[in-house]
């Protein structure tokens, strides 16, 4: 383990952590709802990790001046990706939770376990 | 970018995120969800990305937010456990 | 017993991951491949090439212009698939709870809320229109329209929204986005280049490159932030209507 270089890495761990603990959500919570939630955690984690890749350090903001010459800028492709990827994770947020709605509808509950008839692990 | 402020963001990220999956009232862990998403738009902004702070304040502690809470008072709002 | 064995693997996947982290570049080197390879060129000739001085929605509109148009059909089929599970509200039938309930917001919310709603609407179209020039562009300004609405709708009710916003304006502005995408597109193709090359239909390709591309980014800009504006709304209105009001807040008489 090469702990000075995690260090300075910190967005990248940060990022890792995020997304264990989003996954621990989706597999452990038997609630939709914080399912859901879980979901949300997961996606900006890795949102944070691929536009931290394109931080350059006193890099502007991708905007170029009018005429402004050689203009260090950070790395614009990461962040248009994760543009696409903010606007597809609400809907399927949206959708995932309509869905919630119409299995309260018919279940009564939110509960995976008590949906499925299974005991509880 | 500023390492102190980055240190603060990303502390504040991992304890929302905590509070969020430990809580075991749905709307108090939207409330908190919302929380999340606008540090994260300050997190953007650090990383010199106006346009996803921008849509990230918009769409994470605006729209996102809204449905959770929609959703919680047409269903339920514990967890049972 | 379960709870352990997860904790244990997502451990392990942990360790293993940070091992990657330890092993990779510096954060903000500016000499990482990823930024020497393609970038270069789009922060060089960017702007004379694609037409906007902000060079992310160069990227989304010009360089990367079919992952937009996916991304634009992602946002239209999860309202396809919201509506399909939830139907859509019908005008003077489907009332929200908080039409319902007997309470109503206190007059410091209303107020607030009419005074800035006008001025988030602003910035939303500033945000549209000035996407190509500083920070912002379709999908900015699209969310920041369907914040402003949902706010509007929470605060003030259900019904007086469906009264302004109504069902058969909506159903346009939702499908613009696709529709206009596909017919700029197309323009391209039958003018003899690659679809989603924009070129005037006067002018041969290449020539006068700030006017070919400049017009036809800022129509479908304006098609996108109208549309995701219109399609966060009619989510948002498909999620808080209800029908029929059995568990209505009873409010007893003081």
């Amino acid at each position: 383990m090469n702990w000075s270089r995690i260090f300075q890495n910190l967005n990248y761990a940060v990022s890792l952590l995020l997304f264990l603990m989003g996954l621990y959500t989706l597999a452990m919570k038997p609630n939709l709802i914080k399912k859901i939630m879980g979901l949300n955690i997961l996606e900006t984690s890795v949102f944070l990790f691929i536009v931290s890749i394109g931080m350059v350090d006193s890099g502007q903001a991708p905007v170029m001046a009018h005429g402004a010459a050689q203009q260090v800028v950070v790395n614009p492709i990461p962040q248009a990706l994760i543009l696409t990827g903010i606007v597809v994770a609400v809907s399927t947020t949206a959708v995932s939770l309509s869905l919630c709605i119409r299995i309260h509808q018919k279940y009564g509950s939110l509960d995976a376990c008590e949906i499925l008839g299974r005991e509880v692990a | 970018m500023n390492w102190t402020l980055n240190l603060v963001l990303l502390t504040f990220l991992v304890g929302t995120a905590f509070a969020m999956i430990m809580l075991k009232d749905l709307l108090a862990a939207a409330v908190v969800f919302s929380a999340y998403s606008l540090i994260m738009a300050i997190m953007w902004s650090q990383l010199r990305a106006p346009d996803l702070a921008l849509t990230e304040a918009a769409v994470g502690a605006g729209v996102t937010t809204v449905l959770f809470v929609i959703t919680i008072f047409r269903t339920v709002r514990k967890e049972n456990r | 017993m379960k709870k352990l064995f997860v904790i244990l693997a997502l451990a392990a996947l942990g360790v293993v991951l940070l091992w990657v982290v330890g092993k990779m570049p510096e954060m903000g080197d500016s000499r990482t491949p990823d930024k020497t390879h393609v970038v270069p060129r789009y922060i060089e000739d960017g702007v004379k090439e694609a037409g906007a001085e902000n060079l992310i929605t160069d990227v989304i509109l010009n360089y990367r212009g079919y992952d937009t148009m996916g991304e634009v059909a992602v946002i239209f089929s999860a309202l396809c698939a919201v509506i399909a599970l939830l139907d859509r509200e019908k005008r003077g039938v489907s009332r929200s709870a908080v039409d319902a309930s007997q309470v109503r917001s206190s007059r410091i919310v209303r107020v607030t809320v009419r005074i800035l709603f006008p001025v988030i609407f602003l910035f939303a179209v500033y945000l549209i229109l000035h996407g190509e020039n500083s920070a912002g562009g379709g999908f900015q300004g699209g969310a920041v329209i369907g914040a402003s609405i949902i706010v509007f709708t929470l605060v003030f009710t259900l019904i007086e929204s469906t009264r302004d916003i109504p069902l058969t304006l909506r159903v346009i502005l939702e499908s613009l986005s696709v529709l206009t995408f596909l017919a700029v597109g197309f323009i391209g193709v039958f003018k003899g280049v690659e679809f989603l090359t924009y070129i005037l239909p006067g002018l041969s390709p290449g020539v006068a490159g700030a006017l070919r591309s400049q017009v036809f980014m800022m129509s479908i800009e304006i098609a996108i932030g109208v549309a995701v504006g219109a399609i966060f709304t009619s989510i948002v209105f498909a999620m808080i209507k209800e029908e029929n009001f059995e568990l209505e807040p009873h409010i007893p008489e003081p």
